[in-house]
């Protein structure tokens, strides 16, 4: 029989009762046949290997997090909370040790869910990846984490939601932002004032195949790891990269994803995107088990998997070399922030940096504008403070005081917070207090 | 008159039921079971049986037998040819069960579409080295089976039209994975039609054995039926090709014995001490546990289903051991019988017999066996019984409390549904078996909760067995886009319109578990046919709902058809 040379855990959520709508790519069959195959495999009888069910995350988990207007129920189901539960169940899992890693094969899907939540964009409402590592920083300690998000879209909603964070450091291979949804995922953008080099985008020419993939892991990524040392890896395990994806454009296969695991090694994958729900996820997803597992995956193929065929061209391998030798100096030399920059990317205006950001929610047909600051503090990484309006909607106001908060910046954010409800004419204020473990919502 | 017939491990236990009136033990009996010819030990019991009740009234035997499950543990099993197309996914030859084992190139995927056909030559080159092996049984397997059994047809068909030298066909059997049962696990899968082919031959010539002798004994017209692990009946005709699922049997007779004898409501631990082993089973409010998805044969896991019983080698007849240390070791092992029953090695029952828990044959013999291994070791006989005791009743419940433990960190399944974040808390012990009643006090004191002992308790596995009903269960797939429904474990397969719903699967499911138990003369009540699962997914390509993936479970649950005493 086999055995695993990792103990790895499988959390399998995969809401069968939940869709955007019936023939939307996220809808109830997107699980169905990884599921099929992974038990047709018999890969909970490998020694080592484990089913668990998904917890549920709670209120408090998202608010820990997101700003959700008007509330958290408004802007999620109980499918939404499932996948961000089972996602934090992988997060235990291995926290506590009864796992050496865990995948949380879990929908809906959540990298495109930013800071701010007003509906749903990308087919996301909440940042399952970051209800995660907020809860475990929450229940054990600070860590530093590492996402790595291998998607083929652009992780836009991690990138916000980390963007100010200097203990977590996002990477994001995606297909170029200017061929495909959301549009972003540039290598100018480095991150927040004080967190710069921490966001890495590394946007690939549609048609990257396994070899350019796995040439930006190893010219890129590793070497980053590497001198980041973080605590805990985290793939944001995206799998639309698929040469079969209805919706997007590359050539990525089942071996290429179940190499990448093998050498990014994650503490804990977590499902985000994949809509080739026959020809992909199936074998994808056993692929990635695998890998994780340590077990051998040299005979998981696709049915029409033809190398040569979806091999990528010379001139996609030279740019893509090119970029290898370009990004990582982004990381280890950033260039500093310029505070006269783009608005779009910051201003800095005496001690506060100050961002204005249009968004839209596709999925949901959502217009949102804010402004969002933060106090640039020599003590501890800053208050964020951030104002928004959906469409014609009431301004709301939300304000994070930070987990190394220092007491003026603590104090301060209690400030505006009262401030806000005093004269701001804000409809909803909400305090995200991580320093004392303070969550505040005002306004029903 | 219905007869069970429990051939353990120690014992071959009998019971005949009348079912006149009130379900009541007409007649009861105990003989050694004869391991080299299991077909005596059931001869000499229905002997013993037919001495006191009338022949004429007899119309059900139900037997469990641990033939195929001692052929298995002693290796007496016969080669097997295993041929198995598998497709990507992980290197099949993990699944390798025995020498003899082929992988044929071909693919059929999760919606049952052959991606890749089987390559022929590959095949007849398999079925020309089990030729030259002298392999006569086979087991054709191939992944997704269950939903589109092509390959292991096309394996079937190479099969039975290859001869050996002499020119006669080859194959004396072909087992096929997808008429094991409709869940997905091709390891599994692949095991089980294995053993299923490996015990083939000994199982048949006993059950023709067993024919012939109950022909002579003049019970040629009673109905014979086999104990299955899931606490179910198979007819015996129909266990000819089956004979795995008569695997691991004995303990579900002791489970489905319980049931029988008492009325379980709570969270509860049962316990069968026999002679060599003591069988673990637990129930959730009131009904067993079963695996999730088959037992473990050897180390390969099955699609066997089965109750879920945790066996230790505690029993009667365990023999009674001091380590240089002084400490008191009873089993696992057995040395032969009791001392008290004319054994040489003293045993857990000749300790209970000094410590006058029980007065079973010469208990002065027990004594003396007692006292002269407690000199030995420096101790006084009664402490040594004492001791013995202690440590019996200890290791039966530290193995309960693991048990409990495993089936609380883990999702099982009752016979009713799945227990959805419930706890196991056992509210009371019910012990059956041999030394039952002088084990009681003990194990009261041991478990702290209330302890009975039904009545009939030393042939509560006999009453089990020949109370138990049949089960069956069936999986139905469809696939409106593919325009198929299939059936695996009845090969059945059908056509079907693009409007096929869940509602017509439902009913599809039921009618054709009713018509398979019909056809085994099984008459079947509408309720016992129970809908388990019921799922259907639209499928979409493009934007466009193209069909809909369908998956029904049907089962007859396991029960008892009557319980005793008028209850
Ligand atoms: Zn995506
Ligand atoms: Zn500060």
């Amino acid at each position: 029989m086999l055995k695993a040379n990792n103990k790895l855990g499988i959390i399998f959520f995969p809401a069968f009762d939940w869709a955007i709508s019936p023939t939307h790519p996220e809808r109830q069959e997107r699980l169905l046949y990884t599921q099929d195959q992974l038990r047709e495999e018999g890969i909970f009888d490998i020694e080592g290997v484990e089913e668990y069910k998904p917890d549920v995350a709670d209120i408090e988990d998202v608010e820990r997090v997101h700003f959700c207007f008007p509330d958290v129920n408004s802007v999620t189901t109980r499918s939404h909370r499932i996948s961000a539960g089972g996602a934090m169940k992988a997060a235990d899992l291995v926290m506590t040790g009864e796992r050496d890693c865990a995948f949380a094969m879990v929908r809906p899907p959540g990298h495109h869910a930013m800071k701010v939540v007003h509906g749903s964009r990308g087919f996301c409402n909440i940042n399952i990846e970051a209800v995660m590592i907020e809860h475990i920083r929450e229940t054990y300690g600070h860590k530093r984490v590492a996402i790595v998000d291998t998607d083929c879209h652009h992780g836009d909603g991690t990138q916000d939601v980390y963007w100010h964070d200097p203990d977590t450091l996002f990477i994001s291979l995606h297909q170029d932002g200017r061929t495909l949804y959301p549009g972003s995922g540039f290598p100018q953008e480095l991150g927040g004032p004080k967190a710069r080099g921490r966001n890495i985008n590394i946007p690939l020419p549609p048609n990257t195949s396994d070899e350019g993939f796995l040439m930006a892991m190893e010219r890129v990524v590793m070497p980053i790891l590497e001198d980041f040392k973080p605590d805990l890896v985290v793939n944001s395990a995206g799998q639309d990269n698929h040469f079969s994806d209805p919706i997007t454009n590359m050539n990525f296969s089942a071996r290429g994803y179940a190499a990448l695991n093998e050498m990014l090694k994650p503490d804990i994958a977590v499902l985000e995107g994949g809509y080739s729900i026959q020809g992909a996820l199936p074998y994808v997803n056993l692929g990635i088990c695998l890998a994780m597992a340590g077990v051998d995956y040299s005979h998981v193929r696709e049915p029409n998997y033809n190398p040569d065929q979806i091999k990528q061209d010379d001139q996609t391998t030279a740019y893509i070399e090119e970029l290898c030798r370009q990004l990582p100096k982004l990381y280890f030399d950033p260039p500093a922030f310029d505070p006269k920059g783009d608005s779009r990317q910051g201003v800095i205006s005496g001690n506060q940096f100050i961002r204005h950001k249009q968004i839209y929610y596709d999925t949901d047909g959502i217009n949102e504008v804010q402004q969002e600051s933060l106090t640039l503090c020599d003590k501890c990484r800053g208050l964020y403070k951030v104002e928004t309006r959906a469409d014609s909607g009431p301004l709301c106001l939300g304000v994070e005081i930070p987990i190394d908060a220092c007491p003026d910046c603590k104090s301060k954010g209690y400030q505006l917070v009262e401030d806000g409800l005093i004269k701001g004419g804000y409809r909803y204020v909400q305090l995200i207090n991580r320093k004392d473990k303070d969550y505040v919502r005002y306004g029903f | 008159m219905l007869l069970g017939i429990d051939v353990g491990g120690t014992h071959t236990d009998a019971v005949a039921i009348d079912m006149t009136g009130d379900a009541e033990v007409a007649a009861s009996c105990k003989v050694p079971t004869h391991h080299d010819d299991l077909l005596r030990s059931v001869t000499e019991a229905l002997a013993a049986i037919l001495a006191e009740v009338d022949k004429d009234a007899v119309t059900q035997l139900n037997l469990s037998t641990t033939l195929s499950t001692n052929a298995i543990v002693q290796g007496k099993t016969e080669d097997v040819g295993v041929i198995v197309s598998s497709g990507p996914g992980i290197d099949p030859h993990n699944a390798m069960p025995c020498k003899d084992f082929f992988v044929i190139d071909g693919s059929i995927d999760h919606r049952g579409n052959e991606v890749r056909a089987l390559s022929a030559r590959q095949l007849e080159r398999a079925v020309d080295a089990c030729r030259e092996n002298g392999v006569r049984v086979f087991a054709a397997v191939s992944k997704f089976s269950t939903r589109n059994p092509r390959h292991e047809n096309t394996i079937r068909r190479m099969v039975e039209r290859a001869e050996d030298q002499e020119g006669n066909p080859l194959a004396d059997f072909v087992t096929l994975g997808h008429q094991l049962g409709g869940a997905l696990n091709f390891p599994r899968r692949v095991a089980t039609a294995y053993f299923n082919c490996s015990v083939w031959r000994l199982y048949n010539d006993f059950v023709t054995a067993v024919e012939s002798a109950l022909e002579e004994m003049g019970l040629g017209h009673v109905t014979v039926n086999i104990l299955k692990a899931d606490g179910g009946t198979m007819p015996l005709s129909q266990s000819r090709t089956m004979p795995v699922q008569s695997i691991f049997s004995g303990p579900a007779a002791s489970v489905m014995g319980i049931i029988a004898l008492t009325d379980i409501f709570h969270d509860s631990v049962i316990l069968d001490i026999g002679g060599t082993t003591t069988d673990i089973a637990v129930f959730a409010e009131g009904a067993p546990l079963i695996e999730r998805e088959g037992i473990d044969i050897g180390s390969h896991p099955t699609l066997v289903s089965a109750l879920k019983v945790l066996s230790i080698g505690i029993g009667g007849d365990s023999a009674i051991s001091v380590a240089g240390s002084g400490t008191v070791r009873v089993g696992p092992n057995r040395l032969g019988p009791s001392v008290c029953l004319g054994g040489t090695h003293p045993t857990l029952t000749d300790a209970l017999n000094v410590l006058g828990a029980s007065a079973i044959g010469d208990v002065d013999k027990s004594a003396q066996a007692i006292e002269v291994l407690a000199s030995a070791h420096g101790l006084s006989g009664p402490d040594l019984a004492r001791d013995a005791v202690d440590r019996a009743s200890e290791t039966i419940y530290d193995a309960t409390r693991e048990l409990v433990e495993e089936i609380n960190s883990k999702p099982v399944y009752t016979i009713h549904e799945l227990v959805e974040d419930k706890r196991v808390v056992p509210k009371k012990i019910y012990v059956v078996g041999g030394p039952a009643e002088a084990m009681k006090m003990d194990l009261f004191r041991r478990f702290q909760l209330s302890t009975e002992v039904p009545e009939n308790y030393g042939v509560a596995n006999a009453v089990g067995a020949a109370l138990t009903r049949p089960t069956w269960e069936l999986e139905l797939f469809a696939d409106t886009q593919r325009h198929t429904l299939f059936i695996p474990s009845l090969s059945y397969r059908e056509n079907v319109h693009s409007s096929y719903d869940l509602e017509d699967a439902k009913k599809d499911a039921v009618n054709q578990l009713t018509m398979q138990l019909d056809s085994m003369g099984v008459f079947l009540q509408p309720e016992d046919a129970q809908i388990t699962h019921a799922s259907s997914f639209n499928m979409v390509e493009g934007m466009s709902r193209v069909g809909r993936n369908i998956r029904v479970k049907c089962q007859v649950r396991p029960h008892v058809v009557a319980v005793l005493g008028g209850r």
